[in-house]
C-alpha cells in the first residue's frame, strides 16, 4: 500500500512539474523582453542564422554564410544597388572602359583607411589581385570567375597595375561581359595588405578591410562579433555599435530565440511559420528579393541517369506546384530553367515538363525500365534559402517517384560532407540550389552546368559541348541582346537534356523584431548592415 | 548404473514440478489481483492486437500523401488529424505500433540471448573468462546507453534494422550481469554439486539446471527492457538515426512534426501518447511480474 501511494505521489509531482515547466518558459520570455525595452536605445544587433561561416577571408570560400559577415568588413571596387545587381561606385568612385573592352581604369576614393590604420590605395588593390591570381582552386575557389588563375590559358586578366596612388588599371586578354559585375561580388573585397602579410594563412580568422564594421572575435559554431569602425569613410555610418552573428541551426529554435528577444533578426524562416510571426505583434517579416533556384539534380555519369529518357521521365513525375503550396507557403514560383526569371536572358519560351504520370511511365518503359528502379535520393541536412525544408521536400519527391515505380531511398549527411560528395559525383540524385552572386546568367548557367565547372559547382557532371560553346561565346559578347539570345539557346538545350529538375525560385523569408529598421535584404543573400538601427 | 542414477534423480524432480505448478497459478492469481499490473497487461495486449490488425484498423495507407489536406485538425475523416504531408496520423500511429513493438521485442530478445549466454559462461566458469566478460560489460555500462546506441548506428549506418541491433547491443550487459549473479549463487547449491559429482556434462548442467533456476529475474527485466527499448528506438528515430522516411515510426513522427508544435499540436500529441502508453503498459506489467515472481517481494 505504501508503495502505491508513493507511485501516485511521483506521478503527480511529475505532472505538476511538467505544467510548471510549460508556464516557466513563458514567464522568462516576457521578462527577457522587459529587460530589452527598459534599456536606452539599443545599438547591438544580434543576427541569428542556421550555419557558421567557414572562413572570414571571403575569397577562400564560395559559401554564403561567410559573405553575410564579410560584406560588413570588406568593401569592393564597385557595389551592387540596394536591392538589385546594378553597378554603383564603391571603393572606386568612377571608372572608364576602353572601346575594345580590354582596359578598365578605376579612380579610387581618397582618404580611405583600412581598419588597421594603413592606407587604402592603388597598391593595395594590385596586391590583392596578385595574391588571388597566383593561387589555385583550393586556395581561392571563387577566383575562377575570371577564367582560372594566372597559370591557366583561360585567365582573363592580363595585368593589374597602379597608374598612380589613386588610379588602378585592369588589362584583359579578351573582353568579358560580366567583368564589372564579378568585381562587385563579396569574395573580391579588398583586404589590408599589411594584415594579410602579418597573419598569412591565419588571415581567414583575422580579417581586416575598409568596411563599416571591424572584426572582434569568432567562436566557431557559436558567434562572430563585429564592432563599429570609428574611422569609417562614410560619415554617420554605421549606425549600430555592434553586430553579433549567432548560430542556431534549427529553424524553429531560432524563431523561438527571436520571439524571446535573444536575437533581433533571423534568416531561414520556415514559410509555414510566416503566420506565427505575423500574429506576434513584436515581430515583422522581411522578404528577400528572389534570385535563386532550388533543384533536383541527377548525376548524369551514373546509371540509369546517363539515359536522357530516364531524366525526362522523372521530370514529368514531380508535382512542383504541390511542393510549393505545402512547403513554401506560396512564397515561390515553379522553376523551368536553371536560372530565375528576374535575370536578363531568361528563356520564358521553354515549356516546362507538366506533371504527367502516364507520360513519365511511358518514357521509363521506353528507356528500358518498365518496372522502375531503385535509387538513392540525397537531401541536404540544412535549411537553405532556396529550400528551407529539404528533407520534407525529398519525402514528397520520394512519394511522387513511387507512383511511377521508382523506389527512392532518402539519404543525408552533414552539410560539408554533402557538398564534398556532390562535387565528387557520388550521388544518384540530389537536392541542391544556388543563390545568384552577381545577377548575371553566366553566374548560373556557366557556374552550374558548364563542363568547366565539373569538379566545382557542376555536381551533375553535365557536359554538353554545344552548351559550352554558347556559354563561352556569351561571356565574350559585349552586346547584351546577343548575349541574352545565346543564353536562351543554352537554356533550351539544357531543358531537353534535363540534367536537373528545376524545382522552385523562392522568396526567402527573414523575421526581425519590430524595432529593427532599415534592414534592406539583398537578392544575393548578404547585405551591408551599416544603416540598420533600432527604433 | 547410469540409468539407475538417472531414475533416482528424476523422480524427485517430477514431484517438485508438480508442486511448482501451483506457484505459477498462484503467481497468476496475485498478478490478476494487482490491478495496475493488469492494466499494463491490457494496454500491452491492446497494442499487440492493434499491430497485428493494422491493415484492417487503419483507414488510410501510412504513406499516402495528400498535400492539399496537410495539417488538418482531428475530424471524423481523420481521427487524429493529418501531418504536414497530409498523411492520416491515426493510420500512421497504428502502423507505428508494429514497428515499435517489433523493435522492442526483437532487440530485447537479442540482448536476452546474448546476455544470458555471456552471463552464464562468466558466472559458471569464473576466473579469467569472468574477468574479461565482466570488464567488457563494465566498459559498456560506463557509457550513457543512448550514446552507445548512437555510436553503433553511426558505424552501421542509419536504418531501423541497425537501430534494433544497436538497442540490442546496449542492453546486453544488463542481462549479462543479472544472469551472472544468479549463476554465481545457483552454482553453489547442493544439487549442482551433486550433478557435478555424478559426472554430468557442463552443457547439461548449464542448460537443464542452472538456466531454469536463473531465468525468472530475466523475464521481469526483459519486460521492463522492452519499455526502454521502445523509448530508445523512438529516441534514435527522433535523432534521424532509426527508421527512415516514410516509415511511420513514432519517434520519427515526433521529430518530423516538432516545428508544428504551436500550429498543429495533434501531429505531436498522438504519437507522443502512443509512446507513453506502450511504455507505461510494459512498465506496469513488468512491475507486476516482479512482484509475483521475485521471492523477496512476496512478503
Amino acid at each position: 500500500m505504501k508503495k502505491r501511494s508513493l507511485t501516485w505521489l511521483l506521478i503527480s509531482v511529475m505532472a505538476i512539474s511538467m505544467f510548471l515547466a510549460g508556464c516557466g518558459s513563458k514567464s522568462t520570455s516576457s521578462t527577457a523582453k522587459d529587460d530589452t525595452k527598459s534599456g536606452s536605445k539599443k545599438d547591438t544587433l544580434v543576427y541569428g542564422r542556421g550555419g557558421d561561416s567557414t572562413s572570414l577571408d571571403p575569397i577562400t570560400t564560395t559559401e554564403g554564410e561567410t559573405f553575410k559577415v564579410t560584406i560588413n568588413i570588406f568593401e569592393n571596387l564597385v557595389n551592387y544597388g540596394k536591392q538589385d545587381t546594378t553597378l554603383h561606385p564603391g571603393l572606386a568612385k568612377s571608372w572608364e572602359v576602353s572601346p575594345d573592352g580590354l582596359t578598365y581604369t578605376f579612380h579610387l576614393r581618397q582618404g580611405v583607411k583600412f581598419q588597421d590604420g594603413t592606407d587604402f590605395n592603388a597598391d593595395a588593390v594590385v596586391f590583392n589581385f596578385n595574391r588571388w591570381m597566383n593561387g589555385d582552386e583550393k586556395q581561392f575557389p571563387y577566383y575562377t570567375m575570371f577564367g582560372g588563375f594566372k597559370k591557366d590559358p583561360g585567365h582573363v586578366i592580363k595585368e593589374v597595375k597602379a597608374v598612380d596612388q589613386n588610379t588602378v588599371q585592369f588589362i584583359l586578354k579578351r573582353p568579358m561581359a560580366p567583368f564589372l559585375k564579378n568585381l562587385a561580388m563579396s569574395p573580391f573585397g579588398i583586404a589590408s595588405p599589411s594584415a594579410v602579410k602579418k597573419w598569412g594563412d591565419k588571415f581567414r580568422e583575422h580579417p581586416v578591410g575598409t568596411g563599416p564594421f571591424k572584426f572582434v572575435e569568432w567562436k566557431q559554431n557559436d558567434r562572430i562579433v563585429l564592432e563599429k569602425n570609428p574611422d569609417y569613410w562614410q560619415k554617420g555610418l554605421p549606425k549600430l555599435n555592434k553586430i553579433i552573428f549567432r548560430v542556431i541551426p534549427e529553424n524553429t529554435a531560432r524563431l523561438n530565440a527571436l520571439a524571446n528577444g535573444e536575437i533581433d533578426v533571423m534568416d531561414g524562416l520556415n514559410p509555414s511559420d510566416e503566420a506565427t510571426v505575423k500574429a506576434n505583434k513584436n515581430l515583422q517579416i522581411i522578404k528577400r528579393p528572389s534570385m535563386n533556384v532550388g533543384y533536383l539534380g541527377f548525376t548524369v555519369t551514373r546509371k540509369p541517369f546517363d539515359n536522357k529518357l530516364v531524366r525526362q521521365a522523372l521530370s514529368y513525375a514531380i508535382d512542383k506546384k504541390a511542393i510549393i503550396k505545402a512547403f513554401y507557403g506560396g512564397q515561390a514560383i515553379p522553376a523551368k530553367n536553371p536560372m530565375p526569371p528576374s535575370i536578363e536572358g531568361y528563356n520564358d519560351a521553354v515549356q516546362d515538363y507538366p506533371y504527367d504520370l502516364e507520360k513519365a511511365k511511358q518514357l521509363l518503359a521506353q528507356a528500358g525500365y518498365p518496372n522502375g528502379f531503385s535509387m538513392d535520393l540525397w537531401a541536404m541536412p540544412v535549411a537553405r534559402p532556396y529550400m528551407p525544408e529539404g528533407m520534407k521536400i525529398a519525402e514528397v519527391i520520394q512519394e511522387d517517384l513511387s507512383k511511377i515505380g521508382v523506389k527512392a531511398k532518402i539519404q543525408s549527411v552533414d552539410w560539408a560532407t554533402y557538398l564534398q560528395k556532390a562535387t565528387k559525383g557520388d550521388f544518384d540524385a540530389y537536392m541542391l540550389g544556388w543563390t545568384g552572386d552577381n545577377g548575371d546568367p553566366d553566374n548560373f548557367l556557366y557556374a552550374l552546368l558548364d563542363k568547366d565547372s565539373i569538379g566545382s559547382n557542376n555536381y551533375s557532371r553535365y557536359d554538353n559541348p554545344q552548351v559550352h560553346d554558347l556559354l563561352i561565346k556569351a561571356q565574350q559578347e559585349a552586346d547584351q541582346t546577343k548575349r541574352n539570345d545565346l543564353y536562351k539557346q543554352a537554356q533550351q538545350i539544357i531543358h531537353d537534356d534535363a540534367p536537373w529538375v528545376p524545382l522552385v525560385h523562392s522568396t526567402p523569408l527573414l523575421a526581425a523584431s519590430k524595432d529593427v529598421v532599415n534592414y534592406v535584404p539583398h537578392p544575393t543573400g548578404s547585405e551591408v548592415l551599416s544603416e540598420v538601427e533600432f527604433k | 548404473m547410469a540409468e539407475l542414477v538417472k531414475n533416482t534423480v528424476e523422480i524427485p524432480t517430477l514431484q517438485t514440478e508438480e508442486k511448482t505448478i501451483s506457484p505459477w497459478k498462484e503467481a497468476w492469481q496475485s498478478f490478476y489481483k494487482n490491478r495496475l499490473a493488469l492494466a499494463g497487461l491490457i494496454i500491452v495486449v491492446f497494442f499487440i492486437i492493434l499491430a497485428i490488425i493494422a491493415p484492417l484498423a487503419a483507414p488510410y495507407s501510412y504513406d499516402g500523401q495528400t498535400l492539399t489536406d496537410r495539417l488538418q485538425p482531428p475530424s471524423s475523416k481523420h481521427w487524429f488529424g493529418t501531418d504536414d504531408f497530409g498523411r492520416d496520423i491515426f493510420s500512421r500511429v497504428v502502423y507505428g505500433a508494429r514497428i515499435s513493438l517489433w523493435v522492442g521485442f526483437f532487440s530485447v530478445l537479442g540482448s536476452v540471448i546474448a546476455g544470458t549466454l555471456l552471463g552464464i559462461i562468466a558466472g559458471y566458469y569464473g576466473r579469467w573468462v569472468d574477468t574479461i566478460i565482466s570488464r567488457v560489460f563494465d566498459v559498456m555500462l560506463a557509457f550513457p546507453s543512448i550514446l552507445l546506441a548512437i555510436a553503433v548506428v553511426a558505424i552501421l549506418g542509419p536504418s531501423l534494422q541497425n537501430a534494433l541491433i544497436a538497442i540490442a547491443v546496449i542492453n546486453i550487459p544488463n542481462f549479462g550481469r543479472l544472469i551472472r549473479s544468479r549463476v554465481l549463487s545457483v552454482k553453489q547449491e547442493e544439487y549442482i554439486m551433486a550433478a557435478r559429482a555424478i559426472g554430468m556434462k557442463d552443457s547439461r548442467i548449464l542448460l537443464h539446471h542452472i538456466l531454469p533456476n536463473s531465468i525468472s529475474p530475466v523475464i521481469v527485466q526483459a519486460t521492463l527492457a522492452i519499455a526502454s527499448a521502445i523509448i530508445e528506438a523512438a529516441g534514435l528515430g527522433f535523432l534521424g538515426l532509426g527508421a527512415q522516411p516514410p516509415t511511420p515510426e513514432w519517434g520519427k513522427m515526433l521529430a518530423d512534426s516538432k516545428q508544428y508544435l504551436v500550429q498543429a499540436p495533434w501531429t505531436l500529441f498522438f504519437p507522443g501518447i502512443a509512446i507513453a502508453l506502450t511504455v507505461l503498459g510494459f512498465n506496469l506489467m513488468g512491475d507486476g511480474l516482479r512482484d509475483v515472481l521475485d521471492p523477496k517481494m512476496k512478503q
